[in-house]
């Protein structure tokens, strides 16, 4: 029951913040415009004409290439969905962890007969469960919208929405650490775009390779590589998943979800053993 | 039955730079009002956030009702009133009722009923369905109070109880302390107020530098000593001066004269020598000391490393 009410305070913490309002309005005024400016129009014999965002784009096409092109649009957007997604969530919880642990508000609640990591678990599952209703609020009223109006019913899409949950939850664990130990909102944002700054970057650290003076910045890329969420690959699953096409490698996937355990679980042990 | 032991608690921040807590031992007993002394920086707050868990001794050892404090099962029967404490602004006053409610296990039928019950024990049983931003720093502490108390605890925490509340309301929460004291319930109050405390505590300690260095009951601290007051006739100042030469202690205050002896036979000396000297006693009075006196005394004491002013009230205690 303790812990329900860690991650129901949580919601309700997060629903009284303004930004995640402004998370929920962002997302309708994206709904919005796939419903007014997307004209599409199925005319007979599977040709159809695109209009996006009120501007024509007349292309005569059968309907196996409308179909191809269509998917590409569509992992096109979860991939936009994903970027965007996170960015918001970000900015939205940054400061759940550190609020929860300022002067004042935190012996409130260590002083409940609540273990510790309840407490912070609660606290990060309610985080990631308030953007998991939004960013299916965004995925699924999209593709809705998108369904509706052409007529096609691309269900791969709505896979989108758990990958973009699956890699804030990451990215949120790393926050979730920087929060208990550093106490800071800000720094905790910052390190969760540091990664999505640096995770295309060390996707091509082979090519950085050639600008390297020392062998040891080619293993300390590599170890950084592989320490942390790999959130550029993760898009790509995300538009191969989109598209149809087969997905070759899942380490990125792996990798992300344990390094997000590994955070997760040293914010843990450091919120058991922490003075406040 | 004690139901708060401390022993031999230390507590060091900053790898040993900084000692908040250097030896500490106490005890309170059931059902007792327990006051926690000293200037800022003494330990108090250190002290009360080691035993409810929100920071860990560096050594020694606490218990409260006989469990362990790391086990946070024995909070379920812990009210706390922390000091400057900032409730989530964006809740009703019933809502924050309800959610730490929640956090203590309360039932829901039961944080129901309680709810409205504790805001009227507080004086805001109409201020329920406000948004607490809204509140005053009174209201906001009564409203602590009323959480704290949410969970029909067995022990209570209160962190400097009345802080930013008006004198009417400072007397309706020392008589809803006393009020909580008949039902059996234990206070340990943290608080600068000694007066208050005074009035609402049977026992108190005395901290200052991390070290406790008075413990008893309040009418032990300020029991009356071999310390007397009289009020005489005029005393002429060559027979002051021959007076303060045989009695030491002896001082003019206010057309009072105060003096310390060592037993009553000094006493009854000193009194055969006024009359001797024609000098009329019109009143002799034992003087008890004000607990703030005590607290002075002891403060001072151990600032100047003189103990036995403190090792006479722990002696008495």
């Amino acid at each position: 029951m303790k812990f329900r009410s860690m991650i129901a305070y949580t919601l309700r913490e997060s629903l009284a913040k303004k930004t995640f309002l402004g998370f929920f309005v962002i997302t309708t005024i994206v709904h919005l415009l796939f419903m007014f400016a997307l004209n599409v129009d199925i005319v007979s014999g599977g040709q159809a004409a695109m209009s996006l965002f009120g501007k024509d784009i007349p292309e005569t096409v059968d309907m196996e290439k409308l179909m191809i092109g269509f998917k590409h649009i569509m992992s096109g957007l979860a991939v936009l969905m994903l970027t965007g997604g996170i960015f918001l969530a970000i900015f939205a919880t940054g400061s759940l962890v550190p609020n929860m642990l300022e002067k004042g508000s935190v012996d409130l609640i260590l002083s409940r007969p609540i273990p510790r990591w309840q407490i912070l678990l609660g606290r990060y599952c309610g985080a990631v469960g308030l953007v998991a209703i939004n960013v299916f609020y965004m995925t699924v009223g999209v593709w809705l919208i998108i369904s509706l109006k052409i007529g096609l019913w691309h269900w791969p899409f709505l896979a989108s929405g758990l990958v973009i949950v699956a890699t804030f939850a990451v990215l949120f664990a790393i926050m979730t650490f920087i929060g208990v130990t550093v106490r800071n909102s800000g720094v905790s944002m910052m390190a969760a775009w540091f990664v999505m700054f640096f995770s295309p970057l060390l996707f091509q650290r082979d090519k950085i390779y050639a600008l390297l003076s020392e062998k040891i910045w080619q293993w300390l890329l590599d170890g950084i590589y592989y320490l942390i969420p790999r959130t550029f690959e993760l898009g790509d699953i995300t538009r191969r998943v989109v598209a149809g096409e087969p997905i070759t490698d899942w380490s990125p996937l792996i990798q992300s979800v344990l390094v997000g355990v590994g955070f997760l679980s040293a914010a843990i042990l450091v919120f058991e053993r922490k003075d406040f | 039955m004690n139901i708060i032991e401390v022993q031999n608690a230390v507590k060091h921040f900053n790898r040993g730079k900084i000692k908040a807590l250097n030896d500490v031992s106490l005890s309170v007993t059931e059902g007792s009002a327990f006051g926690l002394l000293g200037p800022n920086g003494a330990g108090k707050t250190t002290l009360v956030k080691m035993l409810l868990g929100i920071l860990f001794p560096t050594s020694g050892s606490a218990r409260l009702f006989g469990q362990p404090i790391s086990k946070p099962a024995v909070r379920d029967k812990i009210g706390y009133l922390p000091e400057n404490h900032r409730y989530p602004d964006f809740l009703k006053g019933n809502e924050v009722l309800d959610y730490y409610g929640q956090f203590s296990a309360v039932p829901k039928d039961l944080r129901r009923q309680r709810a409205p019950e504790l805001l009227k024990l507080v004086g805001m049983e109409k201020w329920g369905s406000t948004k607490i931003k809204k509140y005053s720093k009174g209201m906001m502490q009564r409203l602590g109070l009323a959480v704290a108390l949410m969970n029909d605890p067995e022990l209570l925490f209160l962190d400097e109880p009345t802080d930013g509340v008006d004198p009417i309301g400072r007397k309706e929460i020392r008589d809803l302390i006393q009020q909580l004291k008949s039902q059996g319930k234990t206070i340990f109050i943290n608080s600068h107020l000694l007066s208050e405390v005074e009035l609402v505590c049977d026992s108190v300690a005395i901290m200052n530098a991390g070290r406790i260095i008075v413990q008893g009951r309040i009418d032990q601290l300020t029991a009356k000593g071999h310390t007397y007051r009289l009020q005489t006739s005029e005393i002429p100042s060559t027979e002051y001066a021959a007076l303060k030469n045989r009695f030491a202690s002896l001082e003019m205050t206010n057309s009072h004269l105060e003096v310390t002896v060592g037993d009553y036979t000094e006493l009854n000396q000193l009194i055969d020598h006024l009359r001797h000297r024609q000098i009329e006693l019109r009143s002799l009075l034992p003087h008890r000391r004000t607990l703030e006196e005590s607290f002075f005394a002891a403060i001072q004491g151990a600032a100047s490393g003189d103990f036995n002013e403190m090792k006479g009230y722990s002696e008495k205690s």
